[in-house]
């Protein structure tokens, strides 16, 4: 395994940087430190120059995006962690908090400081029982030895630090929606703009960072910019904790620099495809982002790269397929997710991915109709971009996807009336039709509405 | 907000906006109807339905023009120009029609339907949706009123954000996710809001339908007339539905200037009471019994009993401007009388006269646009709901509101209330005035320091309850003057503005002139001929000197003595020796053996005319169906009355009576004088515990007869509000039998105990089912009160 520079997991295997003493022991809130004998103007020119780049899915510069923060509205100024970590296949924010909390609260302190943000809250996913726990104990640590509180190390600073759990919805992850389930509010997303940086939570300027961003911030603080720019690409520095699930021999996180190319991850670090199977599809960020295949082994991971193959890092979660994967399920189960977690406020998103999923229940069933095929390539450009948030998008990514990479699979669903890979469908009799009342045979047609309109 | 103008381009169209626009507004300004389900002119955007696509040159993606503001040179495409445009909303309202279980036949929206239109306009033609669709279990009560039907609910959240950014009353909320979000309400909870129908009424879909109007008429079979509620004086613009010469659905019309697009549940759903059986159509004069007679010749006998005798006229809050107008002109240069009066209590101040002689000092607008805003003797919410909604529009604009009344009322969730027993509230009013200067910490001072700020953006809106003592409202008046805050004597019901303006009145002729004044009497006989210079009596002065046999015709119009005003027991006297009762209105009620002649009215819905809101508003009534038998516009009554008595009161129509009361009604400059005008003496510190009563939106009253589930939905049992002290003091519990005993009466009744009303005040409502209260009562709305605490009445003794 050809070991690049860990950073924000450097200590992963260490119990002792767990609490606060063994934290302090290996450097932690050195970074702290540094950011508090710098000006707050300072701190955030040093976290623009380093190029750090949202690791929460977009890729916004963090630096710019502290940047937009204004100061003279007379309103409080708030820092939100956003460790609602629920994308299907994304899971390092949940083992960075695990073995390492401090590194997250020192993060969040030096963002606070930045902005001049006196309150901080972490929006804690709520199925998050034991990094919640964990979490919660570091805090406990942080006040007690005047990490945060009335005087943040000894300064004039004051910071104090909210562990809010939420209640689990994927949706809450959703920058707006996560504010209005903080305000106590149902978690739907709002309308930007205004942006939060200039009306967020209880319509005060708010910064929203992801757990693995904020990681980050304390190590530029103590190596400075420039350290981290020499790593990764050139647009997109530093490294990143990759997720690599499903179907490789040694699925994990692991952190490498921005640009790494895929082979590498999967075969040097990841053990290769599970039982040495060719690899069919994966997806680069999670089951929102477009899934590609063993043509795209040598892409590098970073956002530009990923971007150009047609998909998107997002929160780098990597889910490999192989050979014996059924793609038609693959892409049922990501949209049932995502019809699942749909907040229900947008029309689109709410019957799109309701009716995208019946079809592919249909289709997996055994029940697919040879027009099912072009009724879902047209729903595709009806459902993309139309949502009122980034959510239908993600649940049309699998969809489009898998019919650009795998439509014949699709095809053989329906010309077999069964799944090819269970043998399970209409054909065999083995399958049950999708629930509730099955469709029928032959399947009405489309009644004109003039007919029932009058 | 920048209000500067911005010019963009719309489908190829220039047009200048005010910065700050929302495209689809700007589009319909062009006559460009972009297809839309969740935006509501008056609700926030929500950007939910997205059924607004528009594309916007520059920008990938497209936009729902219902959150896009307006930007200088921004070239927008609707689906007029845009074929991105048009296949976007088309694939929309498949989205939309795919759970919808296109039932139109059996809807209640089918034909008026926005979903229904939109699609044959704006949809695919065809759905591609061959899966099962969602289904629930419908329809739901979410109150007497309104039913839920989930299936045909498109989501778009104009009911929830209605009751959330209006309202104020949050009955109902989405729940749930996904496919599976639905509108919802606690279980066990009614949608208890007295605005509940615009919900209703904005609902773009069948989903929410009015329990009355289920399956009543297709829209097409209809027959509609705008028109305004008379149901109270705010004035609201309404469509009356007529189907085969029956109301069967009010609704309310968009009036930026008034109503905005909202009526309440009184006003859409209260239409039954002119159909109902107990309505007389015919004239009836006293023979052997009351009999049906022509309106010749009963008006004749009226005619011989007036001619020469002295007429006292009673005068309730119903009537149009005309008929007042005309009424104020019968009595003073036919009957020869100043004995008239509409009032159920005595104002008689400065701030009556000024109501009198000059409209519109306060209007909606200037509520909306207000800083800071005292409300003092009135519960809006009950008595002037449309108001009530303007108040709260203006606290969420950032208007600072304050309430000086006896009772919380519904604006407490955004306003600061100040409890003061009734009769109190000049004390009150005294201590605001005296910390303009003086200042301090207490709830007085900041309402000074609100009221001082806020300079010519103040609004002090006066209520009924400060009738009860005869300075109160010039002390409010005063008050307001000193901080230069705009001032208005809010009247309650539909009729009272117009009424006092035309002089329905014992002192004041029309325009607010005084008849003891020489020279503002003589304006008015130069118009009209010599009038009567004695004041004449007041309302409680009728009664008593009808009483006191001292009036051989009592005249009745649109009252009832035994129920409106505070003292029955008088007003049986009056009636029992009165010469001679005429009765005038819609129906004879209690009153019938009184009788001696009857006259009957049409109602508001079946005759044209006017009424003036409580800001001095006039508004037009126009007839959604004719009188029903021989019932008639009251002007036309008291025309024919004025013949039978053989003069001509010049005022043969509408135009004429207009044409003549307009220079009249001109509004006046009046003099400043202090308030020693007023017959009474100052407001007197009051020891003892006090009831106090006014009618709630939904009671007993005659226009509610037949709204059955209106009552069902919002009446509420007969109660004594009661503050916990008084409570502690005389051992009632929360819940439990009280009994209300005063000088005139003596009623048990279930006690609310809470801190809702001021210590030492008890709270009545005044016409409650099986409590009429007026019998408690001795001349005025307050009277000294003990209670005690009382076992569960036997069934009768509650009714």
């Amino acid at each position: 395994m050809s070991d690049g520079p860990r950073i924000i997991t450097a200590h992963w295997g260490d119990e002792r940087v767990i609490p606060y003493e063994g934290y302090v022991r290996v450097g932690g809130y050195e970074g702290l430190r540094r950011a508090l004998a710098m000006s707050p103007e300072e701190v955030i020119a040093e976290v623009k120059a380093s190029g750090l780049r949202g690791r929460g899915g977009a890729g916004f510069p963090t630096g710019v995006k502290w940047s937009f923060v204004p100061q003279d509205t007379g309103k409080p100024t708030y820092v939100v962690c956003n460790f609602d970590e629920s994308e299907p296949g994304t899971f390092n924010n949940r083992e960075l908090v695990e073995r390492e909390p401090h590194q997250v609260l020192e993060g969040i302190a030096i963002a606070a400081y930045a902005i001049r943000s006196n309150l901080a809250f972490i929006y804690c996913r709520g199925e998050f029982l034991w990094p919640g726990s964990v979490l919660r104990r570091a805090l406990e640590e942080a006040y007690e030895h005047g990490v945060l509180g009335e005087r943040v190390l000894g300064t004039d600073h004051r910071l104090d630090v909210v562990l809010h759990r939420g209640a689990g919805a994927y949706i809450c992850g959703e920058e707006t929606a996560l504010l209005s389930s903080l305000e106590g509010y149902r978690g739907q997303p709002r309308q930007r703009p205004p942006f939060p940086a200039i009306e967020g939570l209880y319509a005060s300027p708010t910064v929203i960072n992801n757990v693995e961003t904020l990681c980050f911030v304390p190590h530029i603080l103590r190596n400075g910019a420039s350290w981290f720019t020499s790593i990764g690409t050139e647009r997109s520095p530093g490294t990143k904790v990759f997720s690599i699930s499903g179907k490789v021999e040694r699925p994990g996180n692991y952190e490498l620099p921005m640009g790494t190319p895929f082979r590498v991850l999967l075969e040097e670090h990841a053990g290769g495809v599970l039982g040495g199977r060719a690899l069919k599809a994966w997806t680069p960020g999670g089951s929102s982002t477009p899934m590609l295949t063993a043509e795209h082994l040598d892409v590098a991971l970073d956002f530009e790269s990923v971007q150009q193959a047609g998909s998107m890092l997002g929160t780098g979660a990597v889910m490999v397929m192989d050979e014996t994967d059924c793609m038609v399920e693959a892409v049922r189960r990501m949209v049932r997710f995502y019809a699942h977690e749909s907040c229900g406020k947008c029309t689109p998103c709410r019957e799109g991915t309701w009716w995208v999923s019946r079809v592919l229940d249909r289709i997996e069933a055994g029940y697919g109709r040879p027009e099912d095929l072009p009724l879902l390539e047209d729903l595709v450009p009806n459902l993309l971009f139309r949502g009122f948030c980034p959510l239908l998008d993600g649940a049309v990514s699998p969809v489009a996807s898998g019919l650009r990479h795998f439509r014949e699979e699709f095809e053989r669903h329906i010309e077999e009336r069964r799944c090819p890979f269970t043998g399970r469908g209409s054909a065999t009799g083995v399958a049950e039709p999708p629930a509730p009342p099955a469709p029928q045979e032959p399947a009405p047609g489309p009644v004109p509405l003039s007919e029932v309109l009058g | 907000m920048s209000r500067e103008p911005v010019t963009l381009t719309i489908d190829g169209r220039e047009i200048t906006v005010p910065a700050g626009t929302l495209v689809i507004r700007a589009a319909e300004r062009l006559g460009i109807e972009i297809p839309r389900f969740c935006d509501h002119p008056f609700l926030a955007p929500a950007g939910a339905c997205r059924q607004c696509y528009v594309e916007i040159e520059g920008q990938a993606k497209l936009v729902t023009s219902c959150t896009t503001r307006v930007a200088p040179d921004m070239a927008v495409r609707t689906q007029v120009t845009s074929e991105l445009v048009r296949r976007a909303q088309a694939a929309n309202l498949e989205f939309l029609l795919l759970n919808h279980p296109l039932d139109c036949p059996v809807c209640d929206r089918g034909g008026e339907c926005p979903l229904q239109d939109q699609a044959l306009a704006f949809g695919p033609g065809e759905s591609r949706y061959i899966e099962p669709k969602r289904t629930y279990r419908k329809p739901i009560p979410l109150s007497p009123l309104v039913n839920l039907d989930r299936e045909r609910c498109v989501l778009c959240a104009r009911c929830t954000r209605f009751c959330d950014e209006i309202s104020g009353d949050r009955f109902i909320e989405l729940y749930d996710r996904g496919a599976g979000e639905r509108v919802s309400i606690a279980a066990g909870e009614d949608f208890r809001s007295p605005f509940s129908g615009n919900t209703i009424q904005i609902c773009p879909v069948g989903a929410l339908t009015a329990t009355p109007y289920r399956f009543v008429a297709r829209p097409f079979d209809l027959s509609s007339t705008d028109s305004t509620c008379a149901h109270c004086a705010a004035g609201c613009a309404i469509r009356v539905d007529v189907r085969r010469g029956k109301v069967v659905r009010v609704l309310a019309r968009d009036d930026v200037e008034v109503n905005d697009a909202w009526i309440c549940d009184k006003g859409r759903f209260a239409f039954a009471a002119p159909d109902r059986p107990e309505r007389v159509t015919t004239p009836l004069v006293r023979a052997r019994g009351l009999e049906p007679a022509s309106f010749q010749e009963v008006l004749g006998e009226i005619a011989a009993r007036c001619r020469g005798g002295r007429v006292g006229i009673l005068v309730g809050g119903r009537l149009a401007d005309e008929d007042a107008y005309a009424l104020s002109k019968l009595a003073r240069t036919v009957l020869g009388t100043n004995d008239l009066d509409h009032r159920r209590a005595f104002h008689g101040g400065r701030a009556e006269l000024l109501a009198a002689a000059r409209p519109m000092s306060v209007t909606y607008r200037d509520v909306e646009e207000a800083a800071a805003i005292l409300v003092v003797g009135l519960d809006a919410e009950q008595e002037l709901p449309i108001l009530h909604l303007r108040i709260r529009k203006a606290a969420r604009r950032g208007a600072r509101v304050f309430v000086l009344h006896a009772r919380r009322t519904r604006l407490h969730d955004l306003g600061e209330h100040l409890l003061v027993r009734p009769g109190h509230e000049a004390f009150a009013l005294e201590r605001i005035r005296e910390a303009l200067a003086a200042g301090g910490d207490g709830p007085e001072a900041r309402i000074a320091a609100a009221l001082a700020e806020a300079g010519e953006r103040a609004v002090v809106l006066a209520g009924p309850r400060l009738a009860e003592h005869p300075l109160a409202a010039d002390v409010a008046l005063g008050l307001a003057e000193r901080v230069g805050a705009r001032f208005a004597l809010c009247a309650r019901r539909a009729g009272d503005r117009g009424a006092l303006r035309a002089g329905v009145h014992p002192t004041l002729l029309p325009g607010g002139r005084r008849v003891t004044d020489d020279v503002e009497r003589g304006q008015v006989e130069a118009v009209w001929g010599p009038i009567p210079a004695e004041p004449g009596r007041d309302a409680m002065g009728i009664l008593r000197a009808a009483a006191g046999r001292e009036l051989d015709v009592l005249y009745l119009v649109g009252v009832d003595p035994l129920r409106d005003l505070p003292d029955p027991a008088l007003a049986r006297r009056a009636l029992a020796n009165a010469g001679y009762t005429v009765i005038q209105g819609l129906e004879l009620g209690e009153l019938e053996p009184y009788a001696d002649a009857f006259l009957p009215a049409a109602a508001a819905a079946e005759r044209d005319g006017r009424v003036t809101t409580w800001e001095g508003r006039p508004r037009p009534l126009r007839a959604a169906r004719a009188p029903l038998g021989l019932s008639r516009p009251d002007w036309e009554i008291f025309v024919g009355l004025a013949e039978a008595l053989g003069a001509d009161l010049g005022l043969g129509s509408l135009e004429a009576i207009r044409a003549e009361a307009e220079p009249l009604l001109a509004p006046r400059e009046v003099p400043v004088r202090s308030s020693a005008w007023g017959a009474a003496g100052p407001p007197q510190w009051i020891e003892e515990r006090v009831l106090f009563t006014y009618p709630l939106l939904v009671d007993e009253g005659r226009l509610l007869e037949g709204a059955t589930e209106l009552k069902a939905a919002l009446e509420e049992e007969p109660f004594a509000e009661i503050h916990r002290e008084d409570a502690e003091a005389l051992g009632v519990a929360d819940g439990g039998w009280v009994r209300v005993r005063t000088s005139a009466g003596d009623a048990v009744v279930r006690a609310r105990v809470g801190e809702t009303v001021a210590p030492g005040a008890v709270f009545v409502p005044f016409n409650q089912p099986g409590l009429p209260v007026a019998e408690l009562l001795a001349g005025r709305f307050t009277v000294g009160v003990h209670l005690e605490p009382a076992a569960e009445p036997a069934a009768e003794e509650v009714a």
